[in-house]
């Protein structure tokens, strides 16, 4: 991952750039949308004008005949997809900068492209000390960036997601995108002094039943990332290798389920509390084996078998003591 | 020498036998897999889930056998509490075990070639065989795959009623497995009725 450090420079005349410009073009650089219709409107037709070759219906129809088509059907975006990403709201040239307002954009216009750090910067900050014991920083170190997994386009952090299986289904996305390609593991794989052959998914988690369910319902980084006791850093960019990520199923099969503080931390609590089930947040969109129980029909269940038992017992107990004593009768 | 009578034939006990098997199996491993803790000593977790899975598609199968043979042979007929006075005669049962049976009493209703079982047997093995072990199997073959799940209940995971009765309906058999291994040594002998099970003869 490419240092924030140097960025920090960039991110604090920013703050200060963004501070002059005052309350209204705030949005702009950093948290939510922004309100004022007027500056929505701003947005709206510079971005328009990105999307009017930046788009598939650019790409059919290209406002200009003089255009590099394959280049630019490597950078086509979904406006969908953008209003519905963390970064909705914003316009494309906050980041993309100065050198792409004219068209040609200019030759050095791409390495002027902001990096994440400059607007968060304090998440960098945090993010580079687990990355840099991950997996992914032992073996490609600066070729793995934000966007290697994160594309700013498209991308939006889980407590905006709401739906667990949408969390799901985009986080692990970003794995499979290149775990499941041979094509992309290639292209990373081509760097490192040994060249790595992509494992097979199945075959790396034959010890892991139903797998592919599994797949669909929890995030790869529920195991391949460590365990935190603090719930602000239970999602961590640590990205953990095989033989250090988490094999033992009760952990989250079991009461005390690291579900509720990872991929339900963000689920709310009561549902299906009113019913006293554990781990009540998980049963929204989940049945999980060992954590999803109830505490009140475990126990009338063990109850009525420790009765059931002694019951059984005293009943032996007394037959034996009453034919000892019918066999001293009869002798 | 005392009375024998040829009760059982050699289908019906490999059945009972292979049945037992397997439900010992699925319920220590069930066990382990609903009440999974780190601090318990169990099965571990993914080993309960590959047996569980196993024994759970052989019991399917060890069902559907029996079944099969029961319709073929005419066995099932065994299983109907047969009128009149079938609560009567489940009470006058029900009376040797809580009394007579500490005080010597003979067996009120012993085994005959055509009556197996007394009423109150036929009744409990009839609601066991065919009530509550199809309910756990079918809940199995639901957790087996689980797309056949309703998605949603009541605004919780549809898994969640499947998964409920499952466990509510194991529950039950391996209650009727402690009192069914127990009522086993209330032959001539302790021993008689576990003879009977492996040989066929029933000893009076």
């Amino acid at each position: 991952m490419r240092s924030a450090s140097p960025s920090l420079f960039a991110a604090f005349a920013l703050a200060l750039f963004a501070a002059a410009l005052g309350a209204a073009n705030a949005a702009d650089v950093k948290g939510a949308a922004p309100t004022d219709p007027a500056l929505i409107e701003k947005i709206r037709t510079s971005n328009a004008e990105c999307y009017a070759c930046h788009t598939e219906a650019g790409l059919k129809n290209p406002p200009r005949a003089d255009m590099d088509l394959a280049a630019l059907a490597k950078t086509i975006h979904d406006p969908k997809q953008f209003d519905g990403s963390n970064h909705t709201g914003m316009e494309c040239k906050i980041c993309h900068g100065q050198g792409y307002v004219a068209f040609p954009h200019a030759p050095e216009a791409k390495k002027a492209i902001s990096e994440c750090g400059e607007c968060h910067a304090t998440k960098a900050l945090r993010v580079e000390t687990q990355f840099k014991d991950s997996v992914h920083a032992k073996n490609l170190a600066d070729k793995f960036t934000c966007q290697t997994c994160h594309d700013p386009h498209v991308y939006k952090v889980a407590v905006k997601v709401g739906d667990p299986r949408k969390i799901v289904a985009q986080d692990n996305a970003m794995c499979v995108d290149c775990h499941n390609s041979d094509l992309r593991y290639a292209s990373f794989s081509a760097v490192l002094p040994t060249k790595k052959v992509r494992p097979d998914l199945y075959a790396t988690h034959d010890f892991l039943p139903n797998a592919r369910l599994h797949w669909s319902a929890v995030r790869c980084i529920e195991c391949h990332t460590p365990m935190s006791p603090v719930k602000s850093l239970a999602t961590s960019h640590e990205i953990l290798g095989k033989d250090k990520s988490e094999k033992a199923c009760v952990t989250c099969h079991s009461q005390d389920s690291a579900l509720a503080t990872r991929l339900y931390r963000f689920s709310a609590a009561n549902v299906g509390t009113d019913l006293g089930f554990a781990n009540a947040s998980v049963l929204g969109s989940a049945y999980v084996v060992g954590a999803t129980r109830h505490p009140l029909i475990d126990r009338a269940v063990i109850a009525l078998f420790g009765l059931t038992v002694a019951g059984l017992l005293g009943h032996g107990a007394v037959r034996i003591v009453m034919a000892f004593f019918r066999r001293r009768r009869t002798s | 020498m005392s009375h024998r009578i040829y009760l059982l034939p050699p289908w019906l006990r490999i059945w009972h036998w292979t049945n037992a098997a397997l439900m010992i199996v699925l319920a220590v491993t069930g066990a382990s897999l609903h009440f999974a803790d780190p601090g318990l000593y169990l099965v571990p977790f993914s080993l309960a889930a590959k047996f569980h899975d196993i024994a759970g598609v052989a019991l399917l199968v060890a069902y559907g056998f029996f079944v099969l043979a029961n319709i073929v042979t005419g066995n099932w007929w065994q299983y109907v509490p047969k009128p009149p006075g079938v609560l009567a005669r489940c009470w006058k049962q029900i009376v040797f075990y809580g009394w007579g049976i500490f005080w010597g009493a003979p067996h009120p209703y012993p085994p005959t070639k055509e009556a197996n079982f007394n009423a109150l047997q036929a009744i409990v093995y009839w609601v066991i065989m065919y009530v509550v072990v199809p309910t756990v199997i079918l809940t199995g073959v639901v957790f087996l795959f689980p797309d056949l799940a309703p998605a949603k209940v009541f605004g919780l995971d549809g898994l969640l009623p499947v998964a409920m009765l499952h466990y509510l309906a194991g529950a039950a058999v391996i209650l009727f497995m402690l009192a069914h291994i127990y009522l086993g040594t209330t032959g001539v002998r302790p021993t008689s009725l576990f003879k009977m099970m492996i040989t066929g003869w029933h000893e009076e």
